[in-house]
């Protein structure tokens, strides 16, 4: 120290509004995620292995216009769109409330002006964000390729095929996630959390393999299979006879506002019922 | 948005010193009672909470930011209840807790920013802010190494950092010169005290009696989830009235006498052989101090000090366990 310290100066800013300030822990999020090898590594795989090819066949392979049943066989089918947003969900989300809860840096956050849900929000947010780099993103873009190069000129038809496209890239974008993240709620290890996501879907997967042998409606709790599901309705294309629609959107909304509802609780219990 | 010139919900009223107040607050952890009808109006200061550990002084404190709910009483943080309002309230307070709680793989100076911008400062301010703070804590050129590389002392001056980005009216700390060294200790006091200079309400709770002597202006004293004893230091630590203490030097035999004689005169509370020819006592009714001074003159000893007698916060504390709590704890 000097002979004359640093006094302590009041700071005369303008805060903020409390609602905005979860975009400030998802851009901390995003920046963070973006830099990290293996997302970077899981997304230049994934987009190399699922979107690229697809990019390149469309543009050079003539077509009348963008047709649902070829959006649906690129995403809905075949199950490495769903093995790839699988992985990408584990690794996200491994770490957003693990590291928190080991570095017991919640109360940093929580003595601050900011709700348990905005601080969910943000995280969220961010790993939406990223999961859409693969899951949405760059099937619009396919979309938006497919409709440029087209010849015929039913571009309504297309563009119906397009926002349809969008609303399945965002299903696949949002139903990993929250599973994601409520396994990382449970543990101080991004580890456990990681293996736990990856390692629940691929036990989920088996299951209804093994219930399917006696029942094919099984197939709905396997996740790729329900997401495959869920595509070919939104693509409108042919349902799986044995696919129950009430039974497939129960299991659907439950697969993401469970998972959801158990962080926010298993967070302010933490948090606030100390 | 909240504009800088508009006030903010603990700005002091004119008419009023006290920020914040308890009443009968009881929190429960299942079956221990962490707070048991705890009361207090805490005045704006740099004021010290002290307890044992498991007083419940890190409860309160938690209770008064909203972080843990109460099962009974009220708590009021300038006028403003912290369970209902704690969004109005947190913008104004920092706290610096207790445990190791910094997030380990980012740079001090990315940390203190980024809590500043979750506090709701813009993205410029805050690093701005954030490299004032940390010049202002003592930390130099090490805010640009991963905390998890910091000593423990580095440590709390990131914590205190993060907890002043934001320019809080009213700051806890808690416990903030655990672990450190005499050093570190010092240079946390000093920090304390240069904050609470700057009129800034800071509630430093601790179990080390001699800090909070230091830095605190007024001090509440905390155990079992109760209030013991509370007030300002001065007063707290004032000795009875008419209760003087006496130092005085000379040969063993003159003062064995000087002693007697002084019995005889006045009642002697206390005595303590210092061991090099020097002697302190404690004394009641010896009136204005001439018949001191005159005895001390007749048998040849020397009078080194006669003050009022002042007790040491150690005393208050352990007087306050010993049955003289204000509430009768």
């Amino acid at each position: 120290m000097g002979i004359n310290p640093i006094e302590y100066r009041a700071w005369k800013g303008v805060r903020s509004a409390q609602k905005s300030r979860l975009y400030v822990i998802a851009r901390s999020v995003f920046r963070h995620k973006i830099r990290s090898i293996g997302v970077i590594a899981l997304l230049a795989l994934g987009f190399l292995l699922l979107h690229a090819f697809q990019i390149i066949f469309t543009v050079i392979a003539p077509h009348e216009s963008l047709d649902a049943q070829t959006m649906y066989d690129y995403m809905g089918t075949g199950g490495t769109f769903a093995i790839f947003a699988i992985l990408l969900a584990a690794v996200v989300t491994s770490d957003l409330i693990a590291d928190d809860r080991a570095n017991s840096s919640f109360v940093l956050y929580f003595s601050r002006a900011i709700k348990v849900r905005d601080y969910l929000a943000g995280k969220t947010s961010a790993a939406l964000l990223i999961m859409s780099l693969l899951c949405a993103i760059p099937p619009v873009m396919v979309a938006v390729a497919s409709m440029v190069t087209q010849t015929g000129d039913d571009y309504a038809g297309s563009a119906e095929v397009l926002g349809r496209t969008m609303v399945a890239g965002a299903l696949a974008t949002v139903f990993f996630v929250p599973y994601g993240l409520m396994m990382s709620s449970l543990t101080k290890r991004k580890s456990y959390a990681a293996v736990g996501t990856f390692m629940s879907f691929f036990v989920m997967i088996i299951v209804a393999e093994i219930f399917a042998e006696f029942d094919p409606a099984w197939r709905i709790i396997s996740p790729a299979d329900s997401i495959s599901f869920s595509l070919s309705w939104i693509f409108g294309v042919d349902m799986p006879p044995y696919v129950d629609g009430w039974a497939l959107a129960g299991f659907m909304t439950a697969f993401i506002t469970v998972p959801a509802a158990v962080v926010y609780l298993r967070i302010k219990k933490q948090v606030v019922g100390g | 948005m909240r504009g800088a010139e508009e006030h903010s919900a603990l700005d002091p009223p004119k008419d009023d010193s006290i920020l914040l107040t308890a009443r009968d607050v009881t929190v429960r952890f299942g079956s221990v009672i962490a707070l048991n009808g705890f009361t207090a109006d805490i005045p704006r200061g740099v004021i010290g909470l002290l307890g044992p550990n498991g007083a419940g002084k890190s409860t309160f404190i938690k209770a008064s930011l909203g972080l843990i709910p109460r099962d009974g009483g009220t708590i009021s943080v300038g006028g403003l209840d912290p369970q209902t309002q704690s969004l109005r309230i947190r913008d104004d307070i920092g706290y610096m807790p207790e445990h190791d709680c910094l997030i380990p793989n980012v740079s001090a100076v990315e940390l203190v920013s980024y809590l500043g911008q979750i506090s709701g400062m813009g993205k410029r301010d805050a690093m701005q802010r954030s490299h004032e703070v940390l010049d202002f804590v003592g930390i130099g050129e090490e805010r640009y190494r991963l905390v998890k590389s910091y000593s423990t002392g580095m440590k709390q001056k990131a914590k205190i950092a993060q907890a002043i980005v934001h320019d809080p009216s009213l700051l806890f700390l808690d416990e903030p010169t655990s672990g450190m060294d005499p050093n570190g200790r010092e240079e946390m006091l000093d920090l304390v005290r240069r904050i609470g200079a700057t009129g800034k309400t800071i509630i430093v709770s601790s179990h080390i009696l001699q800090e909070v002597e230091r830095v605190c202006e007024h001090a509440i004293i905390i155990s079992d989830g109760r209030l013991v004893r509370d007030g300002k230091m001065g007063a707290l630590m004032a000795g009875e009235e008419g209760l003087f203490s006496i130092t005085v030097r000379g040969d063993a035999k003159a003062l064995e006498l000087f002693v007697r004689a002084l019995g005889e005169a006045c009642e002697i509370v206390k005595k303590v052989d210092e061991g090099i020819k020097q002697i302190v006592l404690s004394a009641r009714g010896c009136g204005n101090g001439k018949r001191i001074f005159a005895l001390a003159m007749e048998h040849g000893v020397q009078v080194r000090s006669y003050t009022p007698d002042k007790m040491s916060l150690e005393d208050v504390f352990l007087q306050a366990f010993q049955g003289g709590g204000s509430d009768g704890h």
